[in-house]
């Protein structure tokens, strides 16, 4: 869009970024930090998924996220696993998509958002998921989320293409709605229960902590 | 232009009295006209006309059509001099395009005088196009426009639909250039129209208030400056590669921004019972962390939008209007009082974390200084702090600190700005954090990736400003608010402090004093009612409350345009250091006095008298002496480098 001038060197891979976790946290199968980014078309309600999960409100006034906003929160699973979110919410304008390398770098969860009465965000989630394919790091936990769910008269994206395509692409699917707190915090937990299986799995393995930053290596353990 | 300021428009909403035709501006009805006078070209659509040596046809009803076009120094030709209208002779006289307007036109739309307590961010009236009367009676309008002519941004009116409005402003611009010439100044009656152009992207403002060109321009000019701070200028290449590139999606969701920078150019009234709620001081308690009672005022959106979330004894409202910016024509910058040893406390930790690779570290709150530190040899332009805390302000996700306080809960924002007067062409990346509703910390950096480290500095600043106690003083600043006309001392003992003025002066009952307390609206000595002053060396300036003679939306609104065309006055070039200007008419008399060190604008009763006038101005001038500790950010100024 030619209007970044700073944008992050992609080459410059993991070492820079947003990123001072392990990838996806510290190697402590009962303690996970994960780096989770919020991606999607400006207006799907990324901000109010967060709200809701964070701080169980919602707020109907939109608000424009500038740039991204950082918070974080924490969920205990049923095995006592207890996973730290770092949220990076970013803004949706086109203006900002340049800097997203900046958000999603090194993070171990990306949440796709959008909206099920707009096919126009639907597009856009493909272009992320495509993007995150391409410049994410490779074992990211990617989840498709079409929120507005309680919209169900103004739907326009039937449930199926959203299946169809996270399968796909090997996605977790789920559709939610920040306003009535429907899925919400399912979605999160859902990831989490995603994250401590591949850590679970990960610490079966006498693997040098360095070592996890290897790309694939995630991926290799997972098969 | 007439000095009398009973005919200074006070408000840019439509005219509460519909005003005759022939104030209607018609800008669609500009024609071309070849020079050769065969036939014209109506440019009200979307096309690109460009002709080579024409007139500008400024069609209005009923009044003759003057064209006034300043020429760029080096010009020939085109608009000829300053005042010249020898090119109107051509011109012809449009009466198509103006519709009648009734007073039951039906363009009340919800706009109602009490809006000044309820201004809401964001963009209004998107309904409109430059078809609706309700747009056209628009006092002031602004425009951003692309060089082939696409809209970028408007005011008022949904920018697509004025599509065609914004391919004639752009088919005026060309006209002109293509001539060799720029226009700069269009007057047609009570409207003046002016251009600004910046590369591909073209500023108009269409405004019949009265304000002053220099005044106008300046205002264009920061709007330009705030798009540049949200996009860098490096969206002209966006341009290169495609004229007809569409710019409108790379400002999503910044309409807030816009309004609230072009609100903050005028006079904007917060609450008026300024003096009641400072009253309320006992109530407040001010605790020792950065949770306060004010709090509850969670979504108290720039001072007074949103009004109604607060119950209304616990609004804080003492310290003047976010609108009360004369930053915006002074282009100096505005401290909150605090105690010397606070604000250096402040300044020491930010300090602090400059020399760990901050460039910029700025606490503020609201649209004041608490302190601000830059990075050695990178200095901070005072247009900059104000597109940037209008920025930070206007943007509420910034400021989702609302009522929750467990930890974990609290946001941040890292977000891409650019700083125009600092670099147009490179992002900076800003480190956004709200302690509580009003004071916020930015920190800004180049670097992209250091989030966890402004994160880790703002952690250590905020340890040492609870630590300092920082954050209470300044709560307690917002509720004391600054100086106050009755306060100003009339013996010539120092004062050493503010807030010894709280506790100590209203003992000390000086005549005004105590008339304060029983009749509201007598104003400070000798009829002072306001008064701004300048530092020149600091950048800064410092205004006193708004005092009860200038209570209303109104005469507050005056006011402001008084001292724009008062400042606007006294910078015309060519004009020397100290001077002075009284001036006296039906609303006030205003003295201004410009030295090589400081300015001072001051406004008196109508009937105050000169020479007593000149004398409290010395002592206004001698106060702020006294306090300058207090008032003003001094030493490590990044300024001075």
């Amino acid at each position: 869009m030619g209007c970044a001038s700073s944008i992050p060197d992609k080459s410059s891979g993991r070492s820079g970024g947003l990123n001072n976790l392990d990838n996806g946290g510290a190697p402590d199968a009962k303690n996970l930090r994960v780096k989770l980014v919020l991606l999607g078309d400006s207006g799907v309600g990324k901000s109010c998924i967060v709200l809701r999960f964070v701080r169980g409100q919602f707020d109907p006034t939109s608000k424009v996220t500038v740039g991204a906003s950082f918070l974080s929160q924490t969920i205990a699973l049923q095995d006592s696993t207890t996973v730290k979110f770092e949220i990076w919410d970013t803004a949706g304008q086109e203006r900002y998509a340049a800097l997203a390398p900046l958000y999603y770098r090194g993070a171990a969860v990306a949440v796709i958002v959008y909206d099920i009465t707009s096919p126009e965000s639907f597009t856009k989630a493909q272009y992320w998921v495509k993007e995150l394919q391409k410049h994410g790091s490779p074992d990211i936990v990617m989840a498709l989320v079409g929120n507005k769910a309680d919209l169900q008269d103004s739907r326009e994206v039937p449930a199926q293409d959203g299946i169809d395509y996270a399968e796909k692409n090997g996605m977790f699917f789920i559709e939610t709605s920040a306003k009535t707190a429907d899925n919400i915090n399912q979605l999160f937990e859902s990831v989490s229960v995603q994250l401590s299986c591949s850590r679970k799995l990960l610490s079966d393995f006498p693997v040098h902590p360095c070592l996890i930053h290897d790309c694939g290596l995630l991926k290799l353990l997972k098969y | 232009m007439s000095s009398s300021s009973s005919s200074i428009s006070s408000d840019d909403e439509p005219n509460s009295n519909p005003k005759p035709v022939d104030d209607e501006l018609s800008l669609a009805s500009v024609t071309l006209n070849e020079s050769n006078g065969n036939g014209s070209v109506n440019v009200n659509e979307n096309e690109n006309n460009r002709q080579d040596g024409g007139e500008i046809a400024w069609g209005r009803k009923n009044s003759e059509v003057e064209v006034e076009a300043l020429s760029s120094p080096s010009s020939s030709g085109y608009a000829g001099e300053r005042g010249s209208s020898s090119e109107t002779t051509n011109s012809r006289i449009e009466d198509d395009e103006i519709q009648q307007v009734n007073n039951d036109d039906g363009f009340v739309d919800g706009v109602d005088h009490s809006r000044a307590s309820s201004w809401v961010p964001g963009k209004r009236h998107v309904d409109e196009d430059d078809a609706s009367i309700s747009w056209r009676k628009r006092k002031k309008h602004f425009f951003i426009l692309s060089h082939s002519g696409k809209p970028i941004y408007s005011r008022y009116g949904d920018e697509h639909k004025l599509a065609g409005f914004s391919a004639t402003l752009q088919a005026i611009i060309s006209f002109v250039e293509n001539g060799g010439d720029h226009v700069k100044l269009v007057r047609a009656g009570n409207h003046q129209v002016i251009f600004l152009v910046k590369g591909p992207i073209y500023l108009v403002c269409i405004s019949c208030t009265e304000e002053p060109y220099e005044s106008l321009k300046g205002q264009l000019e920061l709007i330009y400056g705030q798009m540049i701070l949200i996009l860098t200028k490096s969206v002209n290449r966006c341009f290169e590669k495609n004229p007809k590139f569409d710019m409108t999606p790379l400002l999503g969701g910044t309409d807030a921004v816009f309004s609230s920078l072009i609100h903050s150019f005028s006079w904007y009234p917060i609450l008026t019972n300024v003096f009641v709620q400072v009253e309320k001081l006992d109530n407040f308690s001010v605790t020792g962390t950065h949770v306060t009672k004010t709090q509850s005022c969670g979504r108290n959106f720039q001072g007074s939008a949103k009004v109604d979330y607060c119950s209304s004894h616990q609004t804080v409202q003492a310290s003047g209007p976010i609108g009360w910016n004369p930053a915006t024509f002074l282009h100096a910058y505005t401290c909150l009082p605090l105690a010397y040893a606070t604000r250096q406390a402040a300044g020491a930790i930010l300090q602090d974390v400059a020399d760990s690779g901050v460039l910029f570290a700025l606490l503020m709150c609201k649209n004041k200084v608490i302190s601000l530190v830059g990075a050695q040899k990178a200095s901070l332009h005072p247009d900059d702090m104000l597109l940037l805390s209008n920025f930070v302000m206007s943007s509420e996700s910034f400021r989702q600190v609302e009522l929750i306080l467990i930890d974990s809960t609290t946001s941040e924002c890292f977000s891409p700005i650019c700083l125009p007067r600092y670099n147009p062409m490179a992002f900076l990346y800003a480190y956004v954090h709200y302690f509580d509703d009003d004071t916020y910390l930015m920190l800004l950096t180049t670097s992209s990736d250091a989030f966890y480290h402004l994160k880790d500095c703002r952690i250590r600043i905020e340890t040492v400003l609870l630590k300092s106690n920082v954050l209470s003083e300044v709560q307690r600043s917002l509720l004391e608010g600054g100086m106050r006309v009755e306060d100003l001392p009339l013996d010539p003992l120092p004062r050493s402090s503010i807030s010894h003025r709280m506790s100590q002066q209203r003992l000390l009952t000086d005549s005004p004093e105590r008339f304060r307390e029983s009749s509201v609206g007598i104003g400070g000595p000798a009829g002072l009612w306001n008064f701004i002053y300048r530092s020149i060396y600091l950048d800064q300036y410092v205004s006193s409350e708004i005092s009860s003679p200038i209570n209303s939306h109104q005469q507050q609104k005056r006011l402001y345009r008084a001292y724009q065309k008062l400042y606007s006055s006294m910078h015309e070039k060519g004009i020397g250091p100290h001077r002075t200007q009284f001036r006296r008419d039906e609303n006030y008399v205003l003295l201004c006095w410009v030295t090589p060190d400081f300015e001072l604008y001051a406004a008196f009763d109508p009937l105050a008298d000169k020479a007593l006038a000149i004398k409290t101005c010395n002592r206004v001038c001698q106060w702020v002496k006294d306090v300058e500790n207090e008032i003003f950010l001094q030493g490590a100024s990044p300024f001075s480098w």
